[in-house]
């Protein structure tokens, strides 16, 4: 029995690069974290982490979500995946509203959607073997006898690339890149539709980065999933996303399709982000501009009046400290905030 | 583990002789006479007969020497002769205490049963409530049950037990009659009308200083919960789409236990120290009491003995609590 | 007190009419609870009280103390006297009679080489025998026949009641403790903690540090007695506690010693369970009088005989201060039930407690005032009397202790009453009676005008206590200021009566001289009495037959106890 046989349960879809079957779609998704003070613990304020973000996910394609840390994407993955309580909007996961949901209800729904975290050694409890790690989610969420909920987790360490010697292992005695296998062994396990990679690679070292995202790709090929690839690393973004969405300070600045967006950022915080990254060809990058932004992120839990990004903006204008500017799209396709363009 | 077990284990003993010779020192350089509690009215003269008679006129490297001989080899081998194996003269000098004129080692058999009912039931009594307290507030922290919690921990730890004791002395014994105050250690448990005296006798002992065993280990297994929860594994596991009694249980708490199983292991020689001030309160005549009289009396050889033992307790539950650290902590290899 | 008396009486002769009518056993069990527990039962290997008194359940002497401090025989026939013979004439030996068919509780007969074993048991010099003292001057102990014991003294002895007398010196049977003499004493385990004795009860189970659990002697002489089956015997805890189980819980028939605060004691009293008893021995809370110059002008010979004292050595001005005491005041203060107002500073065993001096009980501010008056000392213009530029300023200390401070404070507002000004100081006991040559703040230094203590004597004979006060006796440096005579007191017609009180064997002729003393002190007024303190002790309601016994163990006569319907 090899592993492309049994692990293309999830339905294989062409995956359109900016358009077709939203799989995920998101609207107006705020996720507010209250903040308490004092002998009571009085509730003083909250912190905006996700505010207000709108955007659709298509099936088997990889929507990459960059930004500065604190900007909020991992909280935003998270509260996609209804790690967190979201304080308000819609999550249509497949056309069911996951937000609202809790408990038992939420808990079905689970097997369709997975995260791969940043911190393989964290996340994974060191007082379990891999193979009980891997199965767990087995055990909660299909009936199996003992010998097929082995046979599941030999495929899957096999699907990773992991020895299946190891399966007695405990997580300390792995590598990174090893622990992040196990973490994406886990992830799959209950054929999931849709799997947030919450930072996967951040932790790992360069060499084993490229292994762990070829992974990636691979399985997406094989098993048709689709991926919201949360990153900082804008070069590794642009080599595995379909399609990538910039955050800043809780706020979608840009989303549109990987070539619109590192061809052509409209977004100034794009634009600022992207003349960061080097470019491959020494003459283009002899070229390159880069833009240096000014002043620190504000604190989430104050965000400025009007354009979350105006403090640090380089083409700010007044209107930008006045009027928090509409998420509206493109003729070309794409969705922007900002009062410029 | 077994290497390292072994290991430890002989470097025991070195550190145990010289604790022993440390315990022996102090105890000769402190102030206390055996004869300093007898009455104004025995003479210098018979007082210091008297302590010839104990052997305190001879020099203490003698004196802890002879000690060790009786301690180490006398008493290890009057053990095998009341099992039937007989190694020499039977005759031998064991520890014997000043103020009672019986073996040491005798007297503190005769306690350990009162002290471990009555402590070690506390202890087990106060670990059992401790640690759904514990889980339960940081579950649910700053809920009420949490501020509760922490305010009854506060109490247990920060009231003595000689003010708790002897308020559950006065509402329970003196206005309302249930327990009683003195601890009767003749009582034979045989029936179950001894067993419900024994049950009633020991309520009030057990429960003040359940409470204040309860309240460190709650605070103990409140902090390890709060450490683990917010790991990211309970997130993988929350994804992983398990119950949240399966997250709690399996994964929180199994993780929270290691650390405050250690903390349990290493307070055990406290039980066989007794409780002091509880023993005395409720004439627990235990371990404790035993120690106490033996150091207000001058008693040196029994204070040299228990001491000695619980150090010996201290140093074996230090190592069980490494030993179960390695098993439960898959990270931790000794070897 | 004759009606006291009268009605005591009474009371134990009703308590021996309920005894003897019910048999042994018939009052079932009895719980005694020490708040100090017993070590051993083997009063010869440990002198402390608790052990004494747990022994003597089960030992017995051969003559007991009563409560008023009289010799009743036990083992013995009767007491020996020079009169009847059994004391030899030059006080150098006294023979013991038996009483015939006496039994151990193994049912062996007790005989006169028992009480000889007993005595070289003790005299061993190398058994660390603790009441070794008790044989002091012993040179020989025989036994002239099975029921009949000489013992030899080296010298004479008028007060032979050494040895077997009260509970601390008691027979041990010979052949319990025939290997265990010398060196051995302290390895007879099974012996020491199951004496084999005389006594209504014998041990059961030994605890050491714990519980002793007795049960009735089936030999004991006295066929109906005792009127226990068995008794628990529990030791540990506090005073305070041992109390309450006592008077609160009613857990408890008996509690020893209970030496706690006289109000917490009252509240505990006053639930009805049981009733708080007190004995009196000898102890007396007392002012004494530098009769001596204490000013610090005379450098090396303050306070000594060579200054007499300004205005303390006017008689008027010592017996105006106590006159000004109201004794009553001090007893409720500080003591309670277990103080009484006292005149004597010898005020028992009763046959020495003089009756002269019992003007003293009641407070006269008005004839101390008019006493200083007619001596000439008059009222200065800040209420202080003087005379002839003396005033009448006294320097009071004591050691430090609550209700020493509240007696001084109390003392010094009766005094300012009769226009004499006092300065209060206290001195940490340690160093107080610590003895130390080089502080001023000692007792027998007395750089004071008045201080104030308690002290006592041992046993039932004042002999050597009231010869503290002869001129010998007085602290000084060339003595290095041992001596208890801190008054500085020296009247040869009082050494007269203590030569002659060393050479009188009767005992009712000792007991006049010993008044006779004590009356010389208290109408000198160099030693002020206020509080004669006791001990107290509390048993359950139910509970007949007990009478505290300051001279002997308080389970002295637990024979006779018994439980009440």
């Amino acid at each position: 029995m090899t592993p492309e046989t049994t692990l293309t349960a999830a339905p294989k879809t062409a995956a359109p690069a900016t358009e077709g079957d939203p799989l995920v779609r998101v609207r107006n998704l705020k996720m507010y974290f209250p903040i308490y003070r004092g002998v009571l613990r009085r509730q003083v304020g909250e912190v905006k982490a996700v505010d207000d973000l709108s955007f659709d996910i298509f099936r088997g394609e990889t929507l990459g979500l960059v930004g500065e840390s604190g900007c909020g994407k991992s909280s935003a993955g998270r509260a996609i995946l209804r790690l967190y309580d979201v304080t308000d909007g819609q999550i249509l996961l497949d056309g069911t509203d996951i937000a609202p949901l809790s408990g038992r209800e939420l808990r079905r729904l689970r097997p369709e959607m997975q995260m791969i975290f940043q911190d393989p050694q964290a996340s994974l409890n060191p007082r379990m073997t891999v193979a009980s790690i891997i199965a767990e989610p087995l055990d909660e969420h299909r009936r199996l006898d003992r010998r097929a909920r082995m046979e599941r987790v030999f495929e899957l360490m096999d699907a990773v690339g992991l020895d299946r010697d190891f399966a007695n292992r405990f997580p300390h005695e792995f590598s990174g890149g090893q622990r992040q296998r196990i973490g994406i062994a886990r992830a799959l396990a209950l054929n999931p539709k849709f799997i947030v990679c919450d930072e996967p690679i951040a932790a790992l070292d360069v060499s084993i980065q490229a292994q762990v995202v070829n992974l990636l790709e691979d399985l997406q090929e094989r098993m048709g999933l689709t991926y919201l690839f949360i990153s900082h690393d804008l070069s590794m973004v642009r080599h595995l996303a379909t399609r990538v969405a910039v955050m800043y300070l809780g706020r979608i600045m840009e989303i549109g399709s990987r070539d619109q967006l590192y061809d052509d950022p409209r977004h100034p915080y794009t634009q600022a982000l992207l003349s960061a990254v080097p470019e491959p060809d020494p003459a283009a990058e002899s070229d390159r501009h880069r833009i240096i932004l000014e002043g620190d992120v504000p604190s989430p839990a104050n965000p400025p009046e009007g354009c979350n990004f105006c403090t640090r903006c380089p083409q700010v204008k007044d209107i930008c400290k006045r009027e928090t500017p509409a998420f509206r799209q493109m003729s070309d396709g794409r969705f922007i905030a900002c009062h410029l363009v | 583990m077994l290497n390292f077990t072994i290991r430890r284990l002989l470097f025991t003993i070195p550190t145990l002789l010289f604790i022993s010779f440390v315990i022996f020192f102090i105890l000769d350089a402190a102030p206390s006479d055996p004869t300093g509690n007898l009455p104004l009215t025995i003479p210098p003269d018979v007082r210091e007969k008297i302590r010839e008679s104990l052997g305190l006129d001879q020099p203490m490297i003698i004196r802890y020497l002879l000690w060790c001989k009786q301690f180490f080899v006398n008493e290890p081998l009057n053990l095998l002769a009341q099992w039937g194996i007989n190694i020499g003269d039977p005759d031998r000098l064991r520890v014997i205490s000043f103020q009672t004129r019986s073996p040491v080692v005798d007297l503190i058999a005769q306690r350990m049963p009162q002290t471990l009912w009555v402590v070690g039931m506390s202890y087990v009594v106060g670990v059992l409530i401790a640690l759904p307290i514990g889980i339960i507030s940081a579950v649910k922290q700053y809920s009420w049950f949490d501020q509760m919690g922490t305010f009854i921990s506060m109490i247990g730890f920060s009231v003595p037990t000689f003010f708790t004791g002897v308020l559950m002395i006065v509402i329970f014994s003196v206005w309302l009659g249930w327990f009683p105050s003195i601890y009767d250690t003749t009582l034979v448990v045989d029936s179950w009308r001894t067993l419900g005296l024994q049950i009633r006798q020991m309520a009030m002992p057990v429960f003040v200083l359940a409470l204040f065993n309860a309240a460190q280990i709650s605070r103990f297994m409140r902090a390890s919960m709060l450490d683990n929860l917010n790991q990211d594994y309970v997130r993988t596991a929350r994804a992983k789409g398990l119950r949240e009694r399966t997250v709690l249980l399996v994964h929180v708490l199994r993780n929270s236990l290691i650390p405050v199983i250690t903390v349990i292991a290493l307070g055990v020689p406290q039980v066989f120290g007794g409780a002091i001030i509880t023993e005395q309160v409720f004439k627990v005549n235990g371990l404790g009491q035993l120690l106490i009289i033996a150091i207000q009396g001058g008693d040196i050889p029994t204070v040299q003995t228990l001491t000695f033992i619980f150090a010996v307790l201290i140093v074996l539950f230090n190592l069980i609590a490494d030993i179960l650290y390695g098993i439960l902590d898959p990270r931790i290899r000794y070897d | 007190m004759k009606l006291k008396s009268l009605l005591l009486g009474a009371a134990a002769s009703l308590a021996l009419a309920s005894a003897a009518q019910a048999g042994r056993g018939d009052s079932g069990h009895l719980n005694i609870i020490y708040w100090q527990a017993a070590s051993i039962m083997n009063p010869y290997l440990s002198g402390g009280t608790k052990d004494v008194d747990a022994s003597s359940m089960v030992l017995e002497p051969l003559a007991h103390y009563d409560e008023n401090g009289n010799m009743v025989p036990v083992l013995a026939a009767d007491i020996p006297t020079v009169n009847n013979g059994g004391v030899s004439k030059d006080l150098t030996s006294i023979t013991w009679k038996l009483k015939p068919g006496l039994k151990w509780s193994d049912g062996s007969a007790v005989t006169a080489k028992d009480v000889v074993f007993t005595a070289n048991y003790c005299m061993d010099e190398t058994g660390g025998c603790q009441q070794l003292a008790k044989f002091a001057d012993v040179t020989k102990v025989e036994a002239l026949d099975d029921l009949t014991v000489k013992i030899t003294f080296g010298k004479p002895k008028p007060f032979p009641y050494g040895p077997f007398v009260g509970s601390t010196t008691p027979v041990i049977q010979a052949r319990q403790f025939a290997d265990c003499k010398g060196i051995k004493a302290p390895t007879c385990t099974e012996a020491n903690f199951n004496p084999i004795g005389t006594g209504p009860f014998k041990v059961d189970e030994f605890r050491a540090n714990d519980t002793i659990t007795l049960s009735a002697n089936q030999n004991f002489r006295d066929p109906d007695k005792p009127a226990f089956a068995t008794v628990t015997f529990k030791g540990g805890g506090d005073a305070a506690s041992a109390a309450r189980s006592v008077l609160e819980t009613g857990e408890f028939d008996y509690a020893w010693n209970l030496q706690i605060a006289p109000e917490i004691l009252a509240q505990m009293e006053a639930k009805g369970k049981g009733k708080i008893l007190a004995g009196f021995g000898p102890l007396v809370e007392r002012l004494m009088v530098n009769l001596t110059d204490p000013n610090p002008k005379w450098g090396d010979e303050r306070s000594t005989v060579k200054h007499p004292h300004p205005f303390l050595s006017d008689k008027a001005v010592r017996k105006a201060l106590s006159m000004a005491i109201d004794r009553t005041t001090l007893v409720e203060v500080g003591y309670g039930k277990a103080g009484r107002v006292t005149c004597n500073v010898l005020p028992s065993p009763a046959i020495y407690n003089s009756t002269a001096n019992d003007s003293c009980k009641v407070q006269d501010i008005a004839g101390a005032n008019k006493l200083l008056d007619q001596a000439g000392w008059k009222r200065g213009p800040d209420g202080v009397r003087q005379k002839n530029g003396v005033r009448l300023s006294i320097l009071y200390q004591t050691s430090t202790n609550a209700v020493r401070q509240d007696f001084q404070a109390l003392i010094k507002d009766w005094w300012r009453q009769i226009g004499v000004e006092t300065e209060l100081k206290n001195i940490d006991a340690a160093v107080f009676f610590g003895g130390d040559q080089s502080s001023p703040d000692t007792f027998q230094k007395f750089f004071a005008d008045i201080e104030m203590y308690a002290n006592n004597f041992d046993g039932t004979d004042p002999e050597a206590y009231m010869g503290s006060w002869k001129c010998s006796e007085i602290p000084s440096p060339e003595n290095a200021w041992l001596g208890a005579n801190m008054p500085r007191y020296c009247n040869p017609a009082y050494d007269k009566l203590v030569a002659e009180m060393a050479g009188t064997a009767d005992i009712n002729k000792r007991a006049e001289l010993a008044k006779a003393m004590n009356d010389m002190l208290m109408q000198d007024y160099v030693i002020i009495p206020l509080v004669w303190r006791g001990n107290v002790a509390a048993r359950a309601n139910t509970l007949a037959g007990v009478r505290l016994n300051v001279w002997d163990s308080d389970l002295w006569n637990i024979a006779d106890w018994s439980r009440e319907k």
